[in-house]
């Protein structure tokens, strides 16, 4: 297993993965600097003493790499389809299940990166946005429960890419299906119809990530232990989907 | 020189069928070590599917195929006993041959000089470090060719490896195909010619519909030939129709008309309806009886087909 993962490994260091992840963290400097200017606003939500300010900021930060690690994870296979070299990878493992594993593996390894880069790179402009407008920066508890949901989410959503992929195979519609899905369908759904959106995946990881306030979405989220429950039922879904399917289907 | 532990292929009652495709239909055959065996049949016998299957890519329908008695999934070590060249099989563009031969190889745990032997293998070494986007049909067939090679297997699959290269390029993989079953390797083939396998191989396969119309020798299937003729003409339909009245089969090949009776008889023929001839050769090749087993089973099936759709 070590050595599939090892091959997996190779296979994501590309030249293309490495401009996804500066891309994400442009756009997330971008979502972070969209939420500035209510920083500090009187109507906002939160106020800048709230201790909370932190862990939102950084929270609301992953909604763009949360979707890159699932197209990430969508290409794992459907790259393979697309190009195919997914017989020469079923050659080298036949046991396809293993092939699933070892590629969740390293893609849970690439989103431990990301997640890393990610808080690293928002917590920084974070408290230099709140620093600067004379905001009080504070660590609170919260700011480490979301750091940490915020690795739990990472995980999942790229166990679910690899599931999408591993399923749809085609490249274009997996990009696309994920693309719809998180970008138009959540996005609509959770602010018009919380009591729907709140059981989506979506949602789920909002309450997880404990981003009510910063939504105004405050109390109409799940609340993070159930939302984190929701989150990780659908990965289970997902997992097990891939799995049962995978093995199964021709490979033409 | 003999293999430690040569493999046999053996497919048993072999069947897939796609919806209502019959694919591949009961196929039981056996490729031996040390010899060259080629499944030979025309476009959508089967070949691939068979292929595919004994790879574990496609699920049988019913049946078996093995190697040394275990499915490929069973076995220890896969690719250091199965090499396989795919139609459809690929690299990523983005990729040096190099990269996506050292992904493989770092899968399967072989040892860290494998890549660049078998790109020296197969006449690619010079070629290591471009990108697989710029490469050449052939240039990509050799890179196939290159990774079934990785792990120096005893049985070698390769579906129309000929596919996309040049007559030095065809000559050289059968140089190749031979000396690896010389080596004692098992080496299974598919090709839709019979002519490209004429010279390398020791036992043929003819599949047709998804049947196995034939399992022999090349020898024994040379013997049966019998002798037929090649012809030029600059008037081939008003030949074709002497023929076609006269009973005699044949067909146009790039050469001029392959057809299934002695030149004396074609001769005879052309003079009785003033046909100018600009060739007319005796041919004992093999391309007729392969014809002829594939032209038998078409007409065999087609009441079978008739009544299939009627019931
Ligand atoms: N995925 C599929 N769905 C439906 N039918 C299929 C599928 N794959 C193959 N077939 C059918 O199965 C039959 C055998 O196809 P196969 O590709 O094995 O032939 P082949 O001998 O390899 O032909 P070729 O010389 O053209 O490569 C054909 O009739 C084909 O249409
Ligand atoms: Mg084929």
């Amino acid at each position: 297993m070590r050595a599939l993962v090892h091959a997996e490994v190779l296979k994501l260091r590309t030249r293309t993965a490495a401009w996804l992840l500066l891309a994400t963290l442009g756009l997330v400097a971008l979502t972070i600097g969209e939420s500035v200017p209510k920083v500090g606003d009187p109507n906002a939500s939160v106020s800048l003493d709230d201790p909370g300010l932190l862990a939102g900021i950084v929270g609301i930060g992953f909604g763009v790499p949360e979707v890159l690690v699932v197209l990430l994870g969508g290409l794992a296979f459907t790259q393979e389809f697309r190009y195919g070299t997914i017989t020469s990878t079923y050659l080298g493992e036949p046991r396809r299940t293993r092939v699933l594993v070892a590629k969740w593996l390293s893609l849970a390894l690439a989103s431990v990166v990301i997640t890393i880069a990610t808080l690293a790179f928002s917590a920084t402009f974070g408290i230099a946005l709140i620093s600067s407008r004379n905001g009080e920066v504070t660590l609170a508890t919260q700011f480490w429960q979301t750091a940490a949901a915020a690795f739990v989410v990472m995980a999942a959503y790229c166990v679910i890419g690899v599931a999408v992929g591993a399923l749809v195979r085609n490249q274009i519609a997996a990009a696309v299906g994920v693309l719809v899905w998180m970008l138009a369908v959540e996005q609509t759904v959770t602010p018009s119809f919380p009591a729907i959106g709140r059981w989506m995946p979506g949602g789920a990881t909002d309450a997880l990530l404990q981003l009510g306030p910063e939504l105004g979405l405050e109390g109409k989220l799940l609340s993070a232990p159930v939302g984190g429950l929701v989150l990780l039922g659908y990965t289970a879904a997902a997992l097990t989907l891939a799995l049962l399917l995978t093995p199964r289907r021709d490979v033409l | 020189m003999t293999r430690a532990l040569p493999c046999a292929v053996e497919l048993h009652d072999l069947t897939k069928s796609f919806g209502d495709v019959l694919a591949v239909d009961e196929v039981s055959a056996v490729a031996l070590p040390g010899e060259v065996t080629a499944l030979l049949g025309p476009n959508g016998a089967g070949k691939t599917t068979t292929l595919r299957m004994l790879l574990g890519l496609v699920a049988p329908s019913s049946g078996t195929a093995t190697f040394g008695g275990r499915r490929y999934d069973e076995l220890t070590d896969p690719v250091r006993r199965v090499g396989a060249v795919l139609e459809a099989s690929g690299c990523h563009p983005g990729r040096t041959p190099l990269d996506h031969l050292r992904i493989l190889a770092t899968a399967s745990r072989l040892p860290k000089d494998a890549p660049t032997r078998v790109l020296a293998e197969t006449g690619l070494a010079a070629d290591a470090r471009r990108r697989v986007g710029e490469f050449s049909l052939g240039m990509r067939q050799r890179l196939g060719l290159a990774a079934a090679m990785l792990g120096d297997p005893d049985v070698l699959v390769l579906d129309e490896p000929t596919n996309g290269l040049d007559p030095p390029g065809v000559r050289w993989l059968r140089g190749y195909v031979r000396r690896l079953a010389d080596e004692g390797r098992t080496v299974l083939v598919s090709s839709h010619a019979l002519s490209e396998v004429e010279q390398t191989a020791d036992h043929v396969l003819v599949l047709a519909h998804g049947r196995l119309l034939r399992s022999s020798r090349l020898a024994a299937l040379r013997a049966e030939a019998g002798v037929g003729s090649r012809v030029r003409t600059p008037d081939p339909d008003r030949l074709c129709a002497a023929l076609q009245a006269a009973g005699h089969r044949f067909r146009r090949t790039e050469e001029g008309l392959a057809v299934d009776a002695s030149p004396e008889e074609v001769g005879e023929l052309a003079a009785a309806h003033g046909v100018v001839l600009h060739g007319l050769v005796a041919t004992a090749d093999l391309e007729q009886a392969f014809f002829r087993l594939i032209q038998e089973s078409g007409s065999a099936r087609r009441p079978a087909s008739t009544e299939g759709a009627g019931s």
